[in-house]
């Protein structure tokens, strides 16, 4: 038994890891750039006083704050035309033209020499001071010398995020005939020429076969998955040292923010499991006892219909009937505790905070409870039926015991069987099955936050909460597994 | 008594499992009224821009014969008066239809579709509420009763029977696609694993090897050089995406195919010596690593880093929820493999391919049946779900879920809360009940 218990914790390690892998996968996909997203916010606090050197220089620390500057993997396949060292291109749309153009080329030499040139073209525009000028000569129209100014920097930057050629001769020509219609940008017309001149060398000499050949990219442990999985040797301590990492929406530790909300979500769940189990085998035991009579037919219809009640609906059921001033406003809508009336004080066993608490828990509890205890109910009556038909159950009532004996103490046993698998859906059922009760209750749990760091890009958090359920999930498997063997002696693991 | 004895005897000898299984079927009365009901919904599904339009069916309008609901919304006729002088042009995207004044007229049971919002009836009006209406000359009156809404609007004045009705295009569609996807997907992971175990598939070396590279290298000309191609197809539309795809796959499969051939060139010595190819290995600690990730959470992660859309939703569906198809498939196929008539196959000669889908399959397909028909109610709760967190489906998408979700934030309105909710759940409870009966026609040991 601890032989295989010990065996069954060793293979979990290469499930995690792969868990981890699918997560880190899905959130290299991301679609959002986290950085851009933190100076944002930071910019609308007016913190980062909008000039743009400042931010890059904000931008650079974060990146290298949330270990972003580092490659992703341990090694990366690319074709044979790409470099390996795309990764250090701080801007995530330079690097994504950057890739897309070194595709469609397939020199890179030509493509970063072009790309240097444009970089190049902005850091002069960015040197034009219009006061200045206007200083010097104040016949100008500072507003048509502003606008001309902006509509260069603009398609300046649209030529470093575009790469189709097309757009790039527009853009070029743009730029062309704003020199040639103000004077003041004139001396940017040799980096305009320059640009143009690169632009013209990748045109022509496009080597497309080097994207063919796939190549392999080491980039040694200095990543950012090994800095996640057991850290940098300083402040990260990496996962197996139980750092989880920051958290992209507000630097805060993951395993700080993510606890306290897998506690509340972990009480929901064990609570309502123990009221389903509580109350589906004594229903199961009745149900099957007493198997094709009215009482019996009767449960099993609600048993069904409540099963197939989808818990949106059910909640919002309950909300609309028990939760509304128009009909009967006996509990709260949603929430765990009023912030007017809490006492911060309180700890949880005070009788005060139970009593506050628990108009707060009835709905979500009803809403958590009822379809798994319908399952259960419904797999207790079936394994009860198949028990009950067996010969030693006949021959209990031979020897002529108690009917009470031989359903509670010989049946009863080797019924739980079924019922001891749904024990492993408890864990999982903890993070994932109870994002949707969640959001209706407005429960400040883990699902709650799983939607919040979804749509805010926080991808440490979302890989974070996916490990976490991977393990919690083949806990409970390896627990359900051990429990068939307490509730079965026949059963035994060797 | 002598009849009774004759039948009997006729039907030992003509005896059919499908036959036997269907008149099991056919004994449960719920699961029969469940079918009649998924046939219903399967009709109303059919033809649901029929009985949900604000365009008529049929009208006669200034002598004019049309008919406005079948025709092409881009339809634009020129109407004449009575001394034939042209008068106006009836464009059918714009037009008010109701306030025509028509010489006949055949409506369609709700007169309204999905997306047509009624801007009088706004902001959650109820079924029995005061519904109010635009009449042709201009004033506000109350609703005459063909144009009800009968069972209210949400809160930009859209129709929710109508929205009910062309919801249960996209219930289907998702349990249908999603449900096909990972039977195709289960079926032939699992046959592959039961049929052949960790032993029984075997392999020169350098084939095995160059089966596995051909897989890296299909990978990367499949999807690593045409990630682009692929990204642009799916951008302008999810069918040309879907075109792009196919032809990923083709190419995986062709460099697959073009590598294996080059590995007989290289057949001799240590190269040429069998190995085991440990296919159900592979095939488990796949299904392990899917299990140990509540379903619902991968979904909503996956779904919410790609583009909103309903058939890509369908298609994640799909492909996260094959695991269980395939654990039946695979155990199955364990039973099969070692049947006298398979084996009898293949000792005839017949190739794997052939043993397993022609052979072996069709009478492995029973428990999976079941397994799929459970699976498209969870597919189609599981589509609903997320359109109630407003995940993965586009927003101004009508499906029974995101209806739901607008009671969430206006709880007086009880008929967005009921209606959808009735519809989802009548929807799941026949595809449980068919399951459960097609379970018990099809293995009685498991009878309840």
């Amino acid at each position: 038994m601890l032989k295989y218990t010990v065996k069954r914790i060793l293979t979990m390690i290469p499930m995690l890891i792969g868990i981890s892998l699918l997560a880190f996968i899905i959130s290299i996909n991301a679609p959002v750039d986290p950085i851009e997203k933190l100076t944002r916010s930071a910019e609308s606090e007016g913190e980062a006083g909008s000039s743009s050197v400042a931010t890059k220089i904000q931008k650079q620390e974060w990146r290298k704050k949330l270990g972003l500057d580092l490659p992703i993997f341990y090694f990366s396949i690319s074709n044979f035309a790409t470099t390996d060292t795309l990764y250090k291109v701080q801007d995530r749309d330079h690097q994504k033209n950057l890739s897309k153009l070194t595709h469609e080329t397939g020199n890179w030499n030509a493509v970063s020499n072009y790309f240097n040139s444009l970089i190049k073209l902005e850091r002069k525009y960015e040197k034009i001071d219009i006061k200045e000028l206007y200083k010097q000569d104040s016949s100008l129209d500072i507003n048509v010398l502003n606008e001309a100014k902006n509509q260069f920097g603009s398609t300046v930057k649209n030529l470093l995020a575009n790469s189709d050629s097309r757009i790039i001769n527009n853009g070029l020509s743009t730029l062309y005939s704003l020199i040639n219609n103000n004077d003041f940008l004139t001396p940017l017309k040799p980096h305009v020429n320059k640009v143009k001149k690169s632009k013209n060398f990748l045109e022509a000499n496009k080597t497309k076969w080097k994207t063919y050949i796939p190549s392999l990219n080491w980039y040694g442990f200095k990543n950012q998955y090994h800095t996640w999985l057991f850290g940098n040797g300083n402040e990260r301590k990496g996962l197996i040292r139980g750092d989880f990492g920051f958290s992209y929406r507000d630097q805060k530790k993951v395993e700080d923010k993510i606890w306290e909300k897998i506690e509340v979500s972990f009480k929901f769940s064990l609570i309502s499991i123990l009221i389903a189990y509580l109350v589906s085998i004594p229903l199961g035991i009745f149900s099957a006892y007493k198997k094709d009579s009215t009482a019996d037919r009767t449960i099993s219809v609600v048993l069904f219909v409540l099963y197939a009640m989808p818990s949106f609906f059910v909640g919002l059921l309950l909300l609309f009937a028990f939760a509304n001033p128009d009909t009967y406003s006996f509990f709260p809508v949603g929430g765990l505790k009023d912030p007017t009336t809490w006492n911060p004080d309180w700890k949880w066993w005070h009788w005060d905070a139970i009593e506050h608490t628990i108009p707060y828990l009835i709905l979500p509890i009803i809403t958590y409870t009822y379809s798994s205890f319908a399952f259960l109910s419904r797999i207790m009556r079936i394994g009860m039926i198949d028990v009950i038909n067996q010969d030693y159950i006949r021959t209990a009532r031979a020897k002529g015991l108690s009917e009470k004996t031989v359903i509670l103490k010989h049946a009863l046993r080797n019924s739980l069987l079924p019922i001891i698998t749904v024990f492993a859906a408890i864990f999982p059922m903890a993070i994932g099955g109870s994002i949707i009760i969640e959001v209706i209750f407005s429960i400040p749990g883990i699902g709650v936050e799983i939607l919040n760091s979804l749509t805010g890009g926080d991808y440490p958090m979302i890989i974070t909460i996916f490990t976490i359920s991977g393990f919690l999930t083949m806990v409970g498997y390896l627990v359900s597994d051990l429990l068939y063997a307490v509730a079965d002696p026949r059963i035994s693991y060797k | 008594m002598n009849k009774v004895r004759k039948s009997e005897k006729t039907n030992v000898e003509n005896f059919s499992f499908k036959k036997y299984a269907w008149s099991q079927f056919k004994k449960n009365k719920p699961a029969k009224f469940s079918l009649y009901l998924l046939i219903l919904i399967i009709i109303i599904a059919i033809f649901a821009p029929y009985l949900a339009n604000e365009r008529p069916l049929y009208a006669k309008y200034k002598g004019k014969t049309i008919y406005p609901a079948f025709a092409d919304e881009t339809q634009r006729d020129s109407i004449f008066n009575e001394k034939g002088e042209f008068e106006s042009v009836l464009q059918y995207d714009i037009t008010d239809w109701r306030t025509l004044e028509y010489e006949k007229v055949i409506w369609a049971p709700i007169t309204y579709d999905n997306t047509f919002q009624d801007k009088y009836n706004r902001n959650y009006v109820s079924p029995g509420g005061n519904q109010r209406y635009k009449n042709s000359k201009g004033e506000i009156t109350k609703i005459p009763n063909k144009f009800r809404h009968y069972l209210g609007t949400d809160n930009i004045g859209r129709d929710l029977a109508a929205g009910l009705i062309h919801g249960s295009r996209i219930a289907l569609l998702v349990g249908l696609i999603s449900m096909g996807i990972a039977s195709i997907i289960g079926i032939i992971l699992g046959a592959l694993a039961g049929f052949f175990g960790d032993t029984r598939l075997k392999m020169p070396r350098v084939k095995y090897w160059f089966t596995i590279i051909g897989v890296f290298f299909g990978m990367f000309y499949g999807f690593g050089s045409r990630k682009y191609e692929l990204g642009e197809a799916f951008g302008q539309s999810v069918s040309s995406g879907l075109v792009q795809l196919l032809i990923s796959f083709g190419v995986i499969i062709g460099v697959i195919i073009l590598f294996r051939l080059f590995s007989r060139l290289l057949l001799f010595g240590f190269l040429k010596k069998e190995v085991d190819v440990p296919i159900d290995s592979f095939v488990s600690r796949g299904i392990e690593l899917l299990n140990s990730i509540p379903r619902l959470l991968l979904i909503i992660t996956i779904s919410s880093i790609v583009t909103r859309s309903i058939w890509i939703v369908m298609v994640i569906i799909g492909l996260t929820s094959w695991t269980g198809i395939a654990r039946f498939t695979r155990a199955e196929f364990f039973r099969i493999r070692s049947l006298e008539y398979v084996q009898a196959a293949q000792s005839l000669g017949f190739s794997s391919i052939r043993t397993i889908f022609k052979h072996a399959l069709p009478n492995a397909l029973a428990p999976v049946f079941v397994s799929i028909a459970f699976g498209i109610a969870s597919a189609i709760l599981i589509e609903s779900g997320l359109s109630f967190l407003g995940i993965g489906v586009p927003a101004d998408m009508v499906t029974w879920g995101s209806q739901l979700n607008q009671g969430r934030s206006n709880l007086e309105a009880w008929w967005v809360i009921v209606f959808p909710g009735i519809a989802i759940f009548i929807t799941i409870t026949v595809y449980n009940t068919i399951a459960e009966a097609m379970r018990d026609a099809l293995d009685p040991k498991l009878k309840s």
